[in-house]
């Protein structure tokens, strides 16, 4: 084990960046403000890393947390459906089980860091991925609020850094990080280097010259960059080796949630991580629960990678982190024609954490009878924002929630400790 | 990214498109900005409605002017584009059928020939003269996605760009709009193969009314979605050739109203309804209000102008939906050309604009450079074709202002301009010469030179005084022709100026 890496601290990061020359290479590429900034300045935020895990294209919360106990479950999916001798990871009422992919999560599920929260929906069900995508993404229904949760809550929150919101695994940022608070996404830590520096002259001191006095429409992204860019090769410097024999997959989504685990370690002031899960539009071919099948193998590729996640940031680091999932919408109670299931309502979320009271399934069931339906869907019980919200409230020391959530309603389900 | 920000920075619309160029640190509107851009109309022409300006391009735009070359733009088959057609033709694959490709010149699922359809459309959008044109396939691209590549689009997706998309261009959008609907690479794209009597799936209906026609604030309801999906049954595909077919045995017959549609829909052969349909909607005054903005959007700014947006929808209805007499409004419009400097590139634009700029050409023989190119592009996120969700990539400043996005720009300007990767392009023989044919007296000269060529405009004197720092000089600073300015650290020079705020606008 690597100790030195495994609970790398600040000073332990830039430590070992300094011994292999990064630093140098740092004041030239960040300048002096960031450079002081990370040597000198600890980051105000004491909460929680939140990891907002999006499941683009509209999870199937009943595939992945069964409602063996409801019999209308095996009725509408003849085919597709998980009998209750599959399920692994029951929850204390027996009424839901998990997917068998989910196997690797289970010793998580069973020590109490994962947990699921069922029948979880948005105030305004749209079946369109885009509309429902913005409004999850907004979570401001009714309102005119043109901005995303994320950047208002590092709003009231205030972030000393570039890296308060991350966006990882891709060039683009979600729109919940829209708004004024500055914010940054990148596909990988370790790619992320501005070739040609210090070959004869910092290119990054040129373009910080040039960018100072431009519109904020091209300078905010161009600062916000080369702030970026001055840690990322400190960090590559440092190198980065997984805690605890953790195995993450080697996938875009492994190597997205190997990158948080490493911003976290290295306390750069990660208040919010954002990454994207995506392709769960199974209109076609969603398949049973068995190797080859989409559904199956999609979520083989989650469970590996979030419990790799868990293991490489051990008890203590996941004592300060809640991951949570979100998807715009789940789908169709009836399977359709293609052993699949077209856009649906209400929907499972998945939250794993140090804090997280786990090994059940929180939220109040609403049945699967023709009349309990919300058109075919599940009938959402538990708005989205609450489950956040008590998160934010709980674990990252957040106070009233109406400048982000506004109009959620007041609702605890207990499933987070207090953070001390 | 700063979302209000970008309020700041509109064009301002008394400002007459017409003026000289502005000398530098002189600000038009008094707004910051607008001296990091030429507002010389053929320069904001050529950046707004192409994939960047390049010598030939302004000379030609300077001789005939701006209407005229707009004229010629949008009657692409006058201007001569066979050197183009040569390089696209060193993908032979592209011009086979599905047939053909199944049986034997294409691997069963290979993604080969979609890469190479991405690789095409770089080469046309660098090199073709048909650059109006070019930019439209583009926006129809987005606007009727089929993302590139997708597994169920293998042996069509090539055929889904030459016969929906490319044919109908400059043509009606509702022509557009019914071909898309009897395409393979669309009703797999969409599901809409397999939606059946019995179970019909939404996919397709949905998009068709909320992304391709009268958009999701058309008020519409659910029940109508479902009708839409009804109807639109039997547009389907004959599995054994992969190719389009209409199946009346899973046709949904019924009536049907939807958004002001109705039909009896009795018959099992329900294809001309369904064309009426798609015709209904391409028509539908929503629709032309859609594609309106969608098109201020490309040309114009960030936020359309509603009086521009209102006359683009009433021109597109009064032709019927044919789209050349959109854009000549749109093109003359005071509008559009009082924009300059509105609009920030996106990276594939920045990138094509780079070869563009710096001369460089197709390889020799082969494809190697241009495939490298494709990779080059696909790492800022901005592949064309490649948006996954059906709605195309977003084409908004603040969607693209992501810290990744702005490093692969800056990193790539340099890999082009050093001939680092892709090394097989063809270049000018001295990028030297080529750029800066005078050698200029000073470093600030040399600057100058090359801001002027690269975007039209010089510099602040603090932004060329940053660079000549860079360079461990200052813009009084003496220019010999051995400096290593002029030499190895010249690609530096030229990259750092593509990365300059100036060359960030389109």
């Amino acid at each position: 084990m690597d100790r030195c890496c495994s609970e790398m601290t600040r000073r332990g990061f830039l430590g070992r960046a300094a011994a292999v020359g990064a630093a140098g290479a740092l004041t030239g590429l960040v300048g002096d403000t960031l450079a002081t900034r990370l040597a000198f300045a600890a980051p105000a935020y004491t909460g929680d890393t939140v990891v907002v895990l999006s499941l683009r294209g509209g999870f199937d919360g009943m595939s992945v947390v069964v409602p063996t106990g409801d019999p209308g479950y095996l009725q509408a999916r003849p085919s597709i459906g998980i009998g209750a001798d599959r399920l692994v990871g029951r929850d204390p009422s027996g009424f839901f089980g998990l997917h068998p992919a989910l196997a690797p999560l289970v010793p998580f599920w069973e020590n109490g860091q994962f947990a699921a929260v069922h029948a979880v929906g948005q105030q305004d069900p749209t079946r369109s991925h885009f509309a429902a995508l913005e409004e999850m993404e907004r979570a401001a229904p009714g309102t005119s609020l043109r901005t995303g949760w994320i950047d208002r809550m590092l709003g009231v929150r205030g972030s000393s850094t570039v890296w308060g919101g991350v966006a990882l695994g891709g060039p683009l940022a979600p729109q919940a990080l829209g708004g004024p608070v500055p914010d940054l996404a990148l596909e990988s830590v370790d790619g992320f280097a501005l070739d040609g520096e210090g070959d004869g002259g910092s290119i990054a001191a040129a373009l910080r010259t040039m960018y100072a006095d431009a519109p904020p429409l091209v300078a905010a992204p161009a600062l916000g960059t080369l702030a970026a860019v001055g840690t990322t090769t400190a960090m590559k410097a440092a190198g980065y080796t997984p805690a605890n024999g953790a195995t993450y997959p080697d996938t875009v989504l492994g190597g997205a949630l190997r990158d948080v685990a490493r911003l976290i370690k290295a306390r750069v002031g990660l208040q919010v991580a954002c990454v994207d899960y995506g392709d769960w539009d199974m209109h076609e071919g969603l398949g049973t629960p068995e190797a080859g099948q989409w559904m199956h193998d999609h979520l083989t590729e989650l469970a590996q990678a979030l419990a790799a996640f868990a293991t490489d940031l051990g008890p203590a680091g996941m004592g300060g982190v809640t991951l949570l999932t979100l998807s715009e919408f789940g789908r169709r109670v009836e399977q359709n024609a293609s052993n699949g299931l077209d856009h649906g309502h209400a929907n499972a979320m998945l939250l794993l954490g140090g804090g997280v009271v786990g090994g059940t399934v929180y939220g109040s069931w609403p049945g699967l009878g023709e009349a309990d339906l919300d058109d075919g869907s599940l009938r959402g019980t538990t708005d989205y924002r609450t489950v956040i919200g008590e998160v934010l409230q709980q674990r990252c020391g957040m106070g009233s929630l109406a400048g982000v959530f506004p109009g959620v309603p007041a609702q605890r389900l207990g499933l987070v400790t207090a953070r001390t | 990214m700063l979302r209000a920000a970008a309020k700041g920075f509109r064009a301002d619309p008394t400002v007459p498109g017409r003026g000289r160029p502005v000398p530098p640190g002189r600000s038009v509107t008094g707004r910051p900005g607008p001296d990091l851009v030429s507002r010389d109309p053929a320069w904001h022409v050529l950046r707004r409605c192409t994939y960047g300006p390049t010598p030939d391009s302004l000379a030609e735009i300077r001789t005939i002017g701006v209407d005229a070359w707009f004229a010629r733009q949008l009657a692409p088959a006058s201007i001569d584009d066979s050197a183009c057609d040569r390089i696209v033709a060193r993908f032979p694959r592209l011009r086979m059928d599905s047939a053909t490709l199944r049986a034997g010149a294409l691997e069963q699922y290979s993604w080969d020939v979609m890469y190479e359809l991405g690789q095409a459309t770089i080469a046309r959008a660098a090199w073709s003269r048909r650059q109006v044109f070019e930019i439209m396939v583009d926006f129809w691209s987005n606007h009727l996605n089929v993302t590139n590549p997708f597994e169920g689009a293998w042996d069509t997706r090539h055929l889904y760009d030459r016969d929906v998309i490319r044919r109908h261009t400059f043509g009606r959008f509702a022509d557009m709009l019914k071909a898309a609907a009897r395409h393979p690479s669309m009703l797999g794209y969409l599901d809409n193969q397999s939606s059946t009597s019995e179970h019909p799936n939404e996919n397709y209906a949905r998009e068709l009314m909320e992304l391709h026609t009268v958009g999701v604030d058309a008020g519409y309801t659910e029940e109508e979605v479902r009708a839409a999906a009804r109807l639109l049954t039997g547009l389907s595909i004959d599995w054994d050739t992969g190719l389009y077919r209409y199946d009346p045995e899973i046709h949904a017959t019924g009536p049907v109203s939807v958004l002001g549609f109705t039909h009896p829909n009795g018959d099992p052969d329900g294809e001309a309804v369904a064309m009426a349909f798609l015709d209904h909607l391409a028509l539908h005054p929503a629709t032309a209000r859609h594609i309106a903005v969608k098109l201020c959007l490309r040309f114009v700014a960030d936020e359309p102008p509603p009086a521009l947006v209102a006359r683009l929808a009433t021109v597109y209805l009064r032709n019927r939906s044919a789209i050349v007499p959109v854009l000549a409004e749109l093109f003359a419009s005071p509008e559009f050309r009082g924009a300059a400097g509105a609009k920030v590139r996106r990276p594939m634009q920045d990138i094509v604009a780079t070869v563009r700029a710096l001369g460089l050409g197709p390889d020799v023989r082969g494809t190697q450079g241009l495939e490298n190119l494709y990779w080059m592009v696909d790492g800022t996120g901005d592949a064309p074709m490649g948006w996954h969700p059906p709605n195309g990539y977003p084409d908004v400043a603040v969607a693209w202002a992501s810290a990744a996005g702005t490093l692969a720009r800056w990193n790539a300007h340099l890999s082009l301009a050093a001939n680092w990767w892709p090394d097989s392009l063809t270049r000018p023989a001295d990028l030297r010469k080529y750029l800066v044919p005078v050698l200029p007296r000073t470093y600030g000269a040399l600057v100058d030179a090359l801001a002027l060529r690269l975007g039209g405009v010089t510099m602040r004197p603090a932004h060329t005084a940053g660079i000549t720092r860079y360079l461990d000089r200052t813009p009084s600073s003496r220019l010999y022709a051995d400096d290593d300015a002029l030499g190895w650290r010249f690609p530096y020079l030229v990259a750092l100026v593509l990365d300059s705020p100036y060359f960030s606008f389109r």
